[in-house]
This record gives C-alpha cells, sequence and structure tokens, in this order.
C-alpha cells in the first residue's frame, strides 16, 4: 500500500516536472511561431492550386505526398488488422455479431430512414471537398458509417473482407498513378497536371483525387468494422 | 499562453492513464486521448479570436492557419488506424488468455 501511494507520487512528480518543462519551453511561442506560411497560401494558395478550401488546397497539392502515405498506412493497418483476425478464424464458427431480434425495432426504422441521407450527406462532403468543408478523408468516413448502419438493418448481409481489401488496393495503386501523371505535363511529381488555365478544368483533378481518396477511406473502415464484426462469437 | 498549457494537461492526463492503467482496452483509450491533446495544441497554433475558416473567399482576410488543419487530418486518420489495430490485439489477448488486465496477463505469461 506504502510502496502504490510513493508510486504515485514519484509518477504524479514526474508529470508536474514535465509540465514545468512545457510551460518554459512555450514561453516565447509567439517568437516561434509565425504567419509566414499563412500570408502565403493565402496570397498564392487558390492561385496555384485552384482549390477554394486552403485545406485542401493543401493536403491535395503542396503536401500531396504526405497525403499519400497516409492513405497507405491506412491501407497497411487494414491489411494488419485483417491478417490478425484471420490467424484463427478455422477454429471458431464465424458469425456475424448482431442480432436482429437483439437490436431494438425503433432503431432499426430509424436506421431505414437515416441511412440514405447519410450516404448522400457523405456523398456531398466528398464531392464538395475544394470549395466547402469537407474532403475524401472526411466524407470517405461519414459513407463508412452509413455501411455500418446497413449492417444494423440487414444482420445477415455476409462480406468478404479480403475482395473488399482487393479493391483498396486497387484504388491506392489509382492514387498514386493520378498523382503522377503530372510528371509528363508539368515535369514535378506529386501536383496538378492539368496546364490549361481554368478554373472548371483545374478542379477535375481535386474532384476526382476527393473522390479515390473517399473511396478508399470508406472501403478500408468498413473493412476494419467488417473484421471487428466477425470476431465478436 | 493558457491554451497550450490546458492542451498539455490532457496530454498528461493521457500519459497517468497509460502508467496506472490495469486495463489493456483502457490503455488503448489513454493513448487516443494523449492524441486528442496533441491534436488541440497544433490547432491552437493558428488559431486566434475571431478568426475565419481558411476558405477562399473574395475580400477575405482573417483566416485562421491553414497548415495545422491539413497536418492533423494526417494524425487523425492515423489515430483511427492505431486504435482499430490496437483494439482488434484486444480482442486476440482476450480469445487467447480470457481475460484483458495486464497483471493477469502477464503471469499467465509467465512474466510477473
Amino acid at each position: 500500500m506504502v510502496i502504490l501511494v510513493i508510486k504515485n507520487g514519484l509518477l504524479i512528480a514526474l508529470l508536474l516536472v514535465l509540465l514545468g518543462a512545457f510551460y518554459f519551453s512555450v514561453q516565447d511561442l509567439e517568437l516561434m511561431y509565425n504567419t509566414f506560411a499563412k500570408n502565403y497560401y493565402l496570397e498564392n494558395g487558390f492561385y496555384q492550386t485552384y482549390a477554394r478550401n486552403l485545406v485542401t488546397g493543401i493536403y491535395l497539392d503542396y503536401r500531396l505526398f504526405d497525403s499519400i502515405f497516409e492513405a497507405g498506412i491506412l491501407l497497411i493497418a487494414v491489411s494488419g488488422i485483417l491478417w490478425i483476425s484471420k490467424q484463427d478464424i478455422e477454429k471458431h464458427n464465424v458469425h456475424f455479431m448482431l442480432d436482429k431480434f437483439k437490436t431494438p425495432d425503433l432503431f432499426v426504422m430509424f436506421a431505414r430512414i437515416v441511412y440514405p441521407l447519410m450516404l448522400v450527406f457523405g456523398f456531398y462532403v466528398i464531392v464538395n471537398g475544394h470549395i466547402s468543408p469537407g474532403g475524401g478523408f472526411q466524407g470517405g468516413a461519414i459513407v463508412a458509417t452509413a455501411i455500418l448502419i446497413l449492417y444494423y438493418i440487414d444482420p445477415n448481409k455476409e462480406t468478404d473482407p479480403t475482395f473488399i481489401v482487393s479493391i483498396e488496393k486497387i484504388v491506392f495503386l489509382l492514387i498514386i498513378g493520378f498523382a503522377t501523371i503530372s510528371i509528363v505535363t508539368k515535369g514535378t511529381m506529386f501536383t496538378n497536371p492539368f496546364t490549361v488555365d481554368n478554373i472548371e478544368v483545374q478542379s477535375i483533378y481535386l474532384l476526382l483525387m476527393n473522390i479515390l481518396i473517399g473511396v478508399k477511406v470508406a472501403l478500408g473502415l468498413w473493412t476494419i468494422f467488417t473484421a471487428f464484426l466477425k470476431e465478436g462469437r | 499562453m493558457m491554451n497550450p498549457i490546458l492542451t498539455f494537461l490532457v496530454v498528461l492526463i493521457g500519459l497517468y492513464g497509460l502508467s496506472t492503467s490495469k486495463n489493456i482496452i483502457k490503455s488503448v483509450f489513454c493513448v487516443t486521448i494523449t492524441e486528442a491533446g496533441v491534436i488541440l495544441l497544433f490547432l491552437n497554433l493558428g488559431n486566434f479570436e475571431g478568426g475565419s475558416v481558411p476558405i477562399f473567399l473574395e475580400g477575405l482576410a482573417e483566416i485562421v492557419d491553414p497548415l495545422p488543419q491539413a497536418l492533423m487530418i494526417t494524425t487523425i486518420v492515423i489515430g483511427s488506424t492505431v486504435t482499430a489495430l490496437a483494439l482488434m490485439l484486444c480482442i486476440k489477448i482476450f480469445h487467447h488468455f480470457g481475460t484483458v488486465e495486464w497483471e493477469e496477463v502477464l503471469r499467465d505469461r509467465g512474466d510477473l
């Protein structure tokens, strides 16, 4: 008991030391942080990326390399989850955790009403990602949530996660391929491949990229849900 | 000045929980809390009172910094996948040992 108190006190003292170190390191935060990048994006962001939403302009044009590997990490994590969950899949009788008779009828009824609305809202967020708040990652998460609701409506629906991951891999290759086209037209990789100075033409790239990333994120999260549902038994 | 300290307190709460929690699933939650603190810290960097969303419109001057927001999208996506992977490992541990308590799992493995 005494040892526990001493351990806890030491831990809290250590955390307080960390807090003090952090406090003294952010004393001159105003000097460390500057607004050069913000002003640059505000002046040139729209004319270089043709995205009204500057965040979309950054993660689809200036920092597309980061976004591609972010999507890659999602793919790797999904593959790892599938691999872990497959190890002893033969030993147990696999069936879905959701039981139709345990789910309240009111929930199923409202899920049927909400499901198409959520799907449409997800697609809206994906397609309007470059002119309003949103984008591929956020919209993909909304679409995946709508697909999760579908499992509550029809628990007997069977899905093969391996097949979904195969589609996701193809979409990931499409994203890399579409981002690499600009080496032919502009001479640099990972930027907007269209050279026409027209906002409608340039928006095609942002739109297609958002749709591809949205589909990829939705498929990845759908695979995670399915793997978790197959684990419940 | 006060906001970074408060966000760092969230990080410290996560670290304290990570050190003291006896349940594996609670440890995963504490990792998520730590990550939330880091996200708040970064979003707080470019933020100021009265700033508008970083969407380019005519005659718009006072926007918040869009760069931390674009970076935090990456953090959120990676954090969710890491949480999912950790929870799947928790399920596997439960199927193998029959418990998700750190001490019982370590005792069963013979490490304690």
